[in-house]
Parts: structure tokens; C-alpha cells; sequence
């Protein structure tokens, strides 16, 4: 690929390896001033170590990198941010306990006297940072209390006022359900000639705002190809090495049976307001919202994590007074939770793959407390399976598994604690393409079983083709409901920005 | 552009053997910390002939095992108590309280139920420091220290200032008495190491710690009863403490008030020379009874150099930093997180 104008980031023949591990092998990569580069690949590919080189975080084994035709070289963080290069982290990087102000101003606070610094003047800077990137955000609130797009989108606006020549985006949109605000600032860095690095699983938004993109696979720079030019299909098959088996099928069957197996009735607590709705048995219950609607809340209150304010929860046709996740996991058939953040919420990371899937029923492979290895490990094979987790990852730490290993193994914890009724959050948030078609599979079995889903997902497409029903929330309440052929994604959008809240035919139509 | 030809199945397979032989250095990892604090005591034995030809000899080892048993015992408890994030500041008072009365109630001829009453009485006090951290959110530090002061208090009125009383015989026998030329205790302690590494290892109650020690928000959701779970091993630190002293009772055939104080920060330092994280989550059983013998050897072979006291300390300390330092968890959790995966 010969390059006619210099290139504002080039990399040659970057290596490295973790002792045995090869985490990236003769990667090259080019970035012109002012365009908006993708970076493709599945989990595990390579993307968050060539972040990492680029960033300053790691020094590559060989390889050599330039910045506008200077050699480039950081040695830190702070030493590639010298050099106008920034990354906005995919696990945010923010620190929970100071304010909005003091993360963007860090590590160098403005000063007052005595070597102190000025909390004003920090207040001052973080608002026009703010201002500037149009983030109404109040500088002196604790990260820690920042809902999680808000935190988001706070790590994207500190690395674009520190980025001015290389910006890096590791999943900016990973908890941003609107993309437009990011969209219109990644065009003002590219007016201004910055070079910016995109990484996103979501193939639709990297082709409405990248010109290029670079396939990584294995830790190989695979080839960069004009996105104009090469149709989905190609893409995939560059990024999982074969070409994509099927998309996404539609309409699963019709529920096997009509009984209720959870419902919901006036359930009310800090932000939602009386909601209602019934759970089927065999039913996959999708729930669409845009952030921030409720929809935290709803899954958090259904298992004791959330305090209720009134409503009931019934369980196979009675009253569940559920006060944790144990207690959810005790009702009726069962309710088990799959939270929102694999990292704060999911994971142990230091106990092994299959440790942290027989957790919950650890008690079922041990006699007299003592537990054992081999029952434990059959038990977590036989799971693994079921959502298509190699078996050979299980006497692994789980830390050292990809983000989508991760979750299939989530996935299969909450599958093993025989619970029947599954309450699974979007539960494919950052993982890559191969992962999700084996979570929809393994969704779809659990329900043909005869168990039950309720699933929330960031991405519409998902719902559409997993959802039976569908459940819109909007400002705390359900506005909506969508059952078959319904649930396609103008209705859905149509709902979820609230526009029909107000007409009353809408209420009450659902369950 | 680096296209890359040719067959896919040979590039997964090449990665499959790289990522099969990083799972086997997990491991290695944690072995590598257990047997270089065992190895860092059998090196401190060996040079100690050259201070002394009496030190290093067979009796020697078997002293520093008889000397170490109360570090082992009462740092399994403190162990679970870091485990799950916690620390427990009342062992102290709890080696005097159970030593006191061991010696107050206890005789030769009611000791059989005497002691387990005692002993349940401590894990009694432990569950208090349980239910202050758990239900009350009390930082374990502050619980502990608390509880402590009572604890030690109660001790001082229960015997009016100076304990009486003599060691029942069976604590005797386990302390000073011999079989096949090896001190009892020597045995129980050994049988105290497996059963208490498969207790924090091998067994549910011990798998729960660790989730609850890694992350207690995740514990949570996943299912664990975490109240509950994280006041047991409060209990079980203070039933360990409480046998210390009675175990000292039976070394020494007496009780004193102060008998605790120099328990308290070798019962922490064996835990985290023995490779836990002090933030919890982490570590096995068999490396803090490692660095235990490790911190008694050290003692028994600086006291034999003949330095004052003052000294002593001082030597003792900065060994102790060193051994930290070099030997503590995060500096292999830290070469782990550049391990991590892309």
C-alpha cells in the first residue's frame, strides 16, 4: 500500500510477546492526518496491545513506530501524551474517588501558592474542557457517582484534550447508546488534522465514520482495506480468518407454553414507576431503552439489588419477597442475574475459568464441604459446551481470558446454577462477532428447554431477531410493548425516544 | 501489508500451545513464592552454623518447629481474615483471654471441657468483630482494635492483674512432651497445616473467601450469602488465637497479661510473606506456614548473635521489609497484569 501524502502515524513491523504469548507479530499500520482509521478484529486479535504500543503503555519487542515522520518511541503514558497521543481506554481509566475536574486536569493540577493546587482554577480548566466538548457534566461531582455512560464519555473528552496529533478510541461506544454527540466530536478532531485510531465491534458505526480500516487476527496485521470498497462479508472473513456462517436468523418459534413464570405487577422503586409485565415460560422477553431509562434498575430491583419501593415480584405464581441474589436464585424456578460490568460485577479474576462458574453451586461438586476437582471440572466442561467455551480454557485464570471468553463463561455461571429463568444484561456487550453468535445460541437452547429469558441489549438488532416480546422503557416506565413481527427497529426507535409516551393507547397494552 | 497466506487451522493451533503454556505458569508462579520461603529458611538454618556450631544441628530445626507452631496457628486465622480483605487486631488480647482461662478454670482433671468451651467463648468474640464489619460497617481495623481493648480489659479483672493457676497436663503434654524422638507438637502441626490449607483451599466455605476477597460486589451478585460468609473467619481467627495461648500456657506453665504482644504483627507479616495479598483474595495456607518458619527462624538466629534487644529488633525488622519486598504478591500480580492478554 503505497502512501503518496506522509503519513501521521506509521508503524513497521511492531512485535511483541508476553513470555510465550505472542500478542501482536509483525503488525504495520499507516494513518494519515485527519483520517479516521478502524482498527477490526475479534477479541483476543491483538487490538488492546497495538492500543497499548501506540499508547506508551507497553514498549513493543521490535518494530518501529513514527509520529509525523519523527521516530516515535514512549516510554510511558505521560510520554506518548507529550507527543499528542491519547487513548480514551475501553476499561475506563478514570479515577472513581476524585472529581470530573481533577480527572481531566490530572496529573498536572493547575497551582495556587504553597505548591498546593487550586481547586478553583482546576474547576475553571475542567469546564472549559468541558464546554468545548460540549460534555454538560458538573466538574466538581465524584467520578464514582457518574452514571456509567457519563463516565464514558468523561474518559473520551480527557483523551481528545490531550490527543491533538494521535487519538485512540478503544470501544468509545460500548455503553453510549447515542453516537451522534462522539460522531461530531471525532469529525472536529479530523478537521483539525488529528489522526484517530477507531476500534469498535459495531461494523455499522465504523462505516458511517471510518474512511479505512485495519484487520488484525492472531496478532497479525491481516491487510487495510478501503471500507467502501469491501462488503461486510469480506470483513468478516479477514477478522475470523472464514467466512461468516449466517447473520442473525429471525423470529425464534412462538413460546411453547403460556404460563407465567414471573410477573411483575406496579413494580416502583427510586427511578422506575409501576411496572408491570409477565415473564412466559420458554419466552425470550427482550427490554429496549435508550441509557439510562430504568432499565439498570429493573433487572438490579428483580433480584434484590435495588430497593423496592412497592410492587411485587411473583415466582411461579407466588409472592417472592427477593432481598438479594441468593434469595433470587432461591424463588420458585430460580432467577439468576447476569450484570452489566464483567469487570466490577462479574469476574473474580484470580480463581480459575472453572472456579468462577461453579461458584454460586460450589456446594453441588463437594462432599462434606471439601471440594472436588474432577466433579468440578466435569460439571463446569459440560456448561462450557452448552455456550460454546473451549474446555480448554477452564483451568485458566480467568483474567487471562479474552473479554468474550469472559462472558460465555458469565454466561454459563448463571446457566449452572439451574436457575430457569435468566435475567441477562446485555449480555453482549463488547465482544466480538464469533462470541455473539454462540451467546444467541446458546439463549435460544436455553428456551427451547423451557426456560426463560429476560434480556436487555444496547444494540436493536439483537432484540429484533431474539425477542419473542419486547418491552420499550422510557423514563422509568414501560411505554411500549412489541410481540412477532412487530419488533422491528423503526418501532422500536419510534418508542424508545419517548415520542409516543404520551398517547394513552399505549399504556397497558402488554403482558 | 502483511496479507497472510495459507491454512488458518495451523495459526489457531500455534496459539492454542502458546496460551496452554501460559495456564501452567500460573501456577508455577505461585509455587515459585512457597518454596522460596521455605527455601529462605533452610538457608537461614544452614548459615547459622557459622554463628553458633550449636544452631542448625537436628535439635535446632525441631526448636524453631516447636517455636513456629504458634505463628502457624494463630496466622491461619489472620490469614482468612485477610483473605476476605480484613484484618484482625485482636489476636493479642485473644492469646491472653485464652491463655487466662485456660489457667483460671481449667485443671488437670476438667480440661476436656473446660478448653473447647474456652475456645468457643473466643470464636464467640470473633463473631462479635464479625457482626461489627459486616453488620455495623465498622472498618475490621478499628472493630478489632475495639473488641481488643475490652477483651484485654476483661482479662485484667478476671485475674485481678496477676494470672494463676498452672498449665492443665494435656497442654503440657502437647507442648513439652516428646514421641519417637519428636516434640507432639511437631505433629500437630503438621496435621494443623494440611487441615487448614484444605480448609482455605480445597473447601467451599474457603472458596467463598476467595470470591468475597477478589471481588465482593461480584460475590454478591453471584449468589454468596456475604454477610455471613465474611464473619466466619473472625471466629475461626479468634479461636486460633485463643489456642495459641493456651498453647503458650502449656510452653511456659503460665499465663501472663502481656503474653499476646509480640504475636500480633508476625501473625500479618507470616500472611503476607507467605504470598497473600494484604488486600486479600489471594495466597495459599502452606506459604504462610512457610512464612512463619521463615520469621521464627529469623528470631531464633538473631537472639542467638547476642545482640541487645534494641538491635535485635532493628535487624528483625529490616529482614522482615526485605523479605516483603521481595517476596510480597503484588510484584508478581504486577508481572501478571503485563501478562495479561490483548
Amino acid at each position: 500500500m503505497s502512501e503518496a501524502r506522509m503519513a501521521s502515524v506509521e508503524c513497521r513491523g511492531v512485535s511483541k510477546s508476553y513470555g510465550a504469548t505472542v500478542a501482536l507479530e509483525d503488525v504495520s499500520i499507516s494513518i494519515g492526518p485527519g483520517e479516521v482509521h478502524a482498527l477490526l478484529g475479534e477479541n483476543g486479535a491483538g487490538k488492546s496491545t497495538l492500543v497499548k504500543v501506540l499508547g506508551g503503555v507497553v514498549e513493543p519487542d521490535r518494530g518501529t513506530m513514527s509520529l509525523t515522520g519523527e521516530p516515535y518511541a514512549p516510554s510511558s503514558i505521560l510520554g506518548a501524551r507529550r507527543c499528542g497521543v491519547a487513548i480514551a481506554f475501553q476499561e475506563l481509566s478514570l479515577l472513581q474517588n476524585l472529581t470530573v475536574a481533577e480527572n481531566l486536569c490530572l496529573p498536572k493540577l493547575p497551582a495556587a501558592k504553597a505548591g498546593l493546587f487550586s481547586r478553583g482554577r482546576t474547576i475553571e480548566k475542567a469546564s472549559q474542557i468541558l464546554a468545548r466538548f460540549d460534555l454538560p457534566l458538573d466538574p466538581e461531582e465524584a467520578v464514582g457517582r457518574l452514571s456509567l455512560p457519563d463516565r464514558q464519555r468523561l474518559e473520551i473528552v480527557r483523551a481528545f484534550s490531550h490527543g491533538t496529533r494521535l487519538l485512540i478510541l478503544d470501544e468509545p461506544t460500548a455503553s453510549l447508546s447515542d453516537v451522534d454527540w462522539l460522531f461530531r466530536l471525532i469529525e472536529n478532531a479530523r478537521k483539525a488534522g488529528t489522526a484517530v485510531l477507531y476500534i469498535s465491534h459495531r461494523l455499522a458505526e465504523v462505516r458511517s465514520i471510518c474512511s479505512r480500516a485495519t484487520v488484525l487476527r492472531n496478532g497479525r496485521s491481516i491487510d487495510t482495506v478501503d471500507l467502501a470498497g469491501a462488503d461486510d462479508n469480506r470483513i468478516f472473513e479477514m477478522m475470523v480468518g472464514r467466512s461468516a456462517k449466517k447473520t442473525l436468523s429471525t423470529h425464534a418459534g412462538k413460546p411453547k407454553s403460556s404460563g407465567a413464570v414471573l410477573s411483575v405487577s406496579d413494580l416502583t422503586t427510586d427511578i422506575l414507576d409501576s411496572v408491570s409485565f409477565e415473564l412466559k415460560e420458554g419466552e425470550i422477553l427482550g427490554v429496549a431503552a435508550l441509557e439510562g431509562q430504568g432499565q439498570r434498575d429493573l433487572f438490579r430491583s428483580l433480584v434484590g439489588l435495588e430497593k423496592r419501593r412497592s410492587g411485587s415480584i411473583s415466582v411461579d405464581g407466588k409472592v417472592a419477597d427477593i432481598r438479594s441474589p441468593k434469595g433470587a436464585l432461591a424463588s420458585g424456578r430460580g432467577m439468576a442475574f447476569l450484570p452489566e460490568e464483567r469487570k466490577t460485577e462479574g469476574i473474580f479474576a484470580s480463581l480459575t475459568t472453572a472456579s468462577n462458574m461453579t461458584l454460586p453451586v460450589v456446594g453441588n461438586v463437594a462432599s462434606f464441604g471439601v471440594v472436588s476437582r474432577s466433579r468440578e471440572r466435569d460439571a463446569a466442561g459440560e456448561t462450557a459446551d452448552v455456550v460454546d467455551l473451549a474446555r480448554r480454557y477452564l483451568p485458566f485464570r480467568i483474567s487471562d481470558l479474552s473479554g468474550g471468553n469472559q462472558q460465555k463463561a458469565l454466561l454459563a455461571r448463571t446457566v449452572m446454577t439451574g436457575a430457569r429463568i435468566l435475567l441477562l444484561f446485555d449480555p453482549t456487550r463488547g465482544v466480538d462477532v464469533g462470541t455473539k453468535q454462540s451467546i444467541y445460541e446458546a439463549i435460544r437452547q436455553f428456551t427451547e428447554d423451557g426456560g426463560s429469558v429476560l434480556f436487555y441489549s444496547s444494540e436493536l438488532p439483537e432484540i429484533t431477531s431474539l425477542a419473542q416480546r419486547c418491552l420499550v422503557l422510557y423514563g422509568g416506565r414501560i411505554v411500549e410493548a412489541f410481540e412477532g413481527d412487530a419488533i422491528e427497529e423503526q418501532n422500536l426507535v419510534g418508542a424508545m425516544i419517548g415520542h409516543r409516551e404520551d398517547s394513552a393507547a399505549s399504556k397497558g397494552a402488554y403482558s | 501489508m502483511n496479507q497472510t497466506t495459507g491454512n488458518d487451522g495451523s495459526a489457531t493451533d500455534t496459539f492454542a500451545h502458546v496460551e496452554d503454556r501460559r495456564a501452567s505458569s500460573g501456577i508455577d508462579r505461585d509455587l515459585v513464592n512457597i518454596v522460596a520461603v521455605f527455601a529462605l529458611s533452610a538457608v537461614l538454618i544452614l548459615c547459622s552454623r557459622f554463628v553458633s556450631p550449636a544452631l542448625g544441628s537436628w535439635n535446632q530445626v525441631l526448636t524453631i518447629l516447636t517455636l513456629s507452631s504458634f505463628l502457624i496457628v494463630l496466622s491461619f486465622g489472620q490469614g482468612l481474615v485477610i483473605l476476605v480483605g480484613g484484618l484482625d487486631l485482636s489476636t493479642p488480647s485473644l492469646v491472653v483471654i485464652g491463655g487466662v482461662l485456660a489457667t483460671v478454670y481449667g485443671s488437670d482433671g476438667n480440661a476436656f471441657y473446660v478448653l473447647p468451651i474456652a475456645l468457643c467463648v473466643c470464636a464467640l468474640i470473633g463473631l462479635v468483630n464479625g457482626a461489627g464489619v459486616v453488620i455495623l460497617g465498622i472498618p475490621p481495623f478499628i472493630m478489632t482494635l475495639a473488641s481488643s481493648i475490652f477483651v484485654a480489659s476483661a482479662a485484667l479483672g478476671l485475674t485481678g492483674g496477676t494470672p494463676r493457676g498452672n498449665s492443665p497436663e494435656i497442654l503440657a503434654f502437647l507442648m513439652k512432651e516428646r514421641w519417637l524422638g519428636i516434640p507432639v507438637v511437631v505433629y500437630f502441626v503438621v496435621l494443623f497445616a494440611i487441615v487448614g490449607w484444605i480448609v482455605q483451599s480445597r473447601t467451599t466455605l474457603g472458596r467463598r473467601l476467595y470470591a468475597i476477597g477478589v471481588n465482593r460486589e461480584a460475590a454478591r451478585i453471584a449468589g454468596i450469602d456475604v454477610g455471613l460468609t465474611e464473619a466466619i473467619p473472625y471466629a475461626i481467627s479468634a479461636a486460633c488465637a485463643g489456642f495459641v495461648g493456651m498453647m503458650l500456657v502449656g510452653y511456659s506453665d503460665g499465663a501472663t497479661l502481656r503474653m499476646g504482644d509480640s504475636y500480633l504483627l508476625p501473625g500479618i507479616a507470616a500472611v503476607v510473606i507467605g504470598g497473600s495479598s494484604i488486600l486479600g483474595g489471594s495466597g495459599s495456607f502452606v506459604g504462610t506456614v512457610g512464612g512463619a518458619i521463615l520469621l521464627t527462624t529469623l528470631g531464633t538466629v538473631i537472639s542467638a548473635i547476642g545482640l541487645d534487644q534494641g538491635y535485635r529488633t532493628i535487624i528483625e525488622g529490616s529482614i522482615i521489609l526485605v523479605a516483603l519486598v521481595l517476596l510480597r504478591e503484588d510484584l508478581f500480580s504486577g508481572l501478571r497484569l503485563r501478562n495479561r492478554k490483548a
